[in-house]
């Protein structure tokens, strides 16, 4: 009488446990089925607080001398651009063909020196360097102190 | 090698440029254009909160001059306007003093010093001493055989400039050449003239103070070099120059 009601308890709790494993693992499946939903970038969303009608800066139409000013200034901004583009490709034809004619007279000269000056140098690249700015470094400027927070928003899918 | 032992010399040159530390003035259509993008920018924006902040606080003070009763002495707290703030900025503004694009050595034409025209590039020039003359050129030092001419220039400005310079070589091929021959005096079957290879540099360490300078040098730009330079190696050297 002892071993017999244990045991019909072991039974029935296996099979509702493993009824249980088995909805778990369907629902898993379903999820996972469903397509994963998508990262908002938060750039292309302009915040609703900006579509208000009274943001709408209020200025002066164009006059029409205005309008043919800027027409012709965006003329000769083309013009110039181009002109500075083509002076750039002509200094860098010039700076290669240079290249060219020293290695030619080097090839003349010597060629284990030729081989070694086309040889790829590779602690050229990777490069860095500090842009110009407006102004140069003002010497002993104490720079005001403060902590940075990063606040973007992490998502996961 | 077993082939028969060419008539040129070889030199290796080092061209060091100190790039430049500040941005060059924009042109006149460069400056009508920036204004114009600006206009441009400012007609097609929305108004920002700090400015609905202003527009709003100038509503409430018409209304309170135009009311008979004041709304915000009934709340009994004193705001700060966005007018003051603004104030407040341009004086902290103004009290900044940043450090001057012309320097001292501009104004005093000290070709010797690095800290002139900020705005473009600056080379080194040395005075050497070639055959019986006394010249300005860019640092040259004579190739020896086992070393690269990368190596030979490097040494170039190892010895002008001593050994603690920082400076980033453009890879391993020349930029430039300037073939001459000796004078009829000194010009033999074996030693006809000499070829000097010209290799760029740029300069990464802005103090040199440590570098003991043996020679006469200059820190020019290249509009200068046509003062310094003589003709045929200016044409040599100007064509490797990005200005």
């Amino acid at each position: 009488p002892c071993r017999a009601q244990p045991k019909k308890k072991k039974k029935v709790d296996v099979k509702k446990e493993q009824a249980q494993k088995e909805r778990m693992k369907k629902r898993l499946k379903k999820l996972e089925k469903a397509a994963p939903e998508l990262i908002p970038i938060e750039d292309f969303i302009t915040p609703l607080k900006y579509s208000e009608s009274n943001r709408v800066r209020s200025l002066p139409a164009l006059s029409p001398e205005e309008s043919e000013r800027r027409v012709l200034l965006l003329k000769k901004w083309c013009l110039f651009k181009q002109k500075q583009d083509e002076a750039e490709k002509k200094a860098i034809k010039a700076v290669v063909e240079s290249q060219q004619e020293a290695l030619k007279e080097l090839h003349l000269e010597s060629e284990e020196l030729y081989e070694a000056a086309i040889r790829r140098d590779e602690g050229l690249f990777p490069f860095e360097r500090d842009g110009p700015t407006h102004t140069p470094p003002l010497p002993g400027y104490d720079p005001p102190e403060g902590k940075c927070i990063d606040i973007t928003k992490v998502y996961t899918q | 090698s077993a082939a028969a032992r060419r008539p040129w010399r070889l030199f290796g040159a080092m061209c060091l440029l100190r790039l430049p530390r500040i941005t060059q003035p924009l042109e006149k259509e460069e400056e009508e254009m920036a204004a114009l993008m600006e206009q441009i920018e400012l007609e097609k924006s929305l108004y920002s909160d700090h400015e609905m902040r202003k527009l709003e606080e100038e509503e409430r003070l018409k209304r309170r001059k135009e009311s008979l009763y004041d709304e915000d002495e009934a709340h009994g707290k004193t705001v700060i306007m966005a007018q003051d703030l603004e104030e407040k900025w341009e004086q902290k503004f103004l009290r900044f003093k940043a450090a001057p694009r012309i320097t001292d050595a501009d104004k005093s034409n000290d070709r010797t010093s690095l800290n002139r025209k900020l705005d473009s590039n600056l080379m080194l020039l040395v005075k050497q001493k070639i055959g019986n003359q006394e010249l300005w050129l860019l640092p040259q030092v004579e190739w020896q055989p086992g070393e690269t001419l990368r190596s030979t220039a490097e040494r170039a400005m190892a010895t002008f400039l001593g050994d603690h310079i920082q400076a980033k070589v453009l890879g391993n091929a020349p930029y430039g050449i300037y073939k001459y021959k000796f004078p009829r005096a000194i010009r033999t079957e074996d030693n006809m003239g000499a070829k000097v290879f010209f290799f760029k540099a740029f300069l990464q360490s802005s103090d040199l103070s440590q570098a003991k300078l043996k020679a006469d040098y200059l820190w020019v730009t290249k509009k200068e070099l046509g003062d310094y330079l003589k003709s045929e190696y200016l044409k040599k050297v100007n064509r490797f120059l990005l200005d």
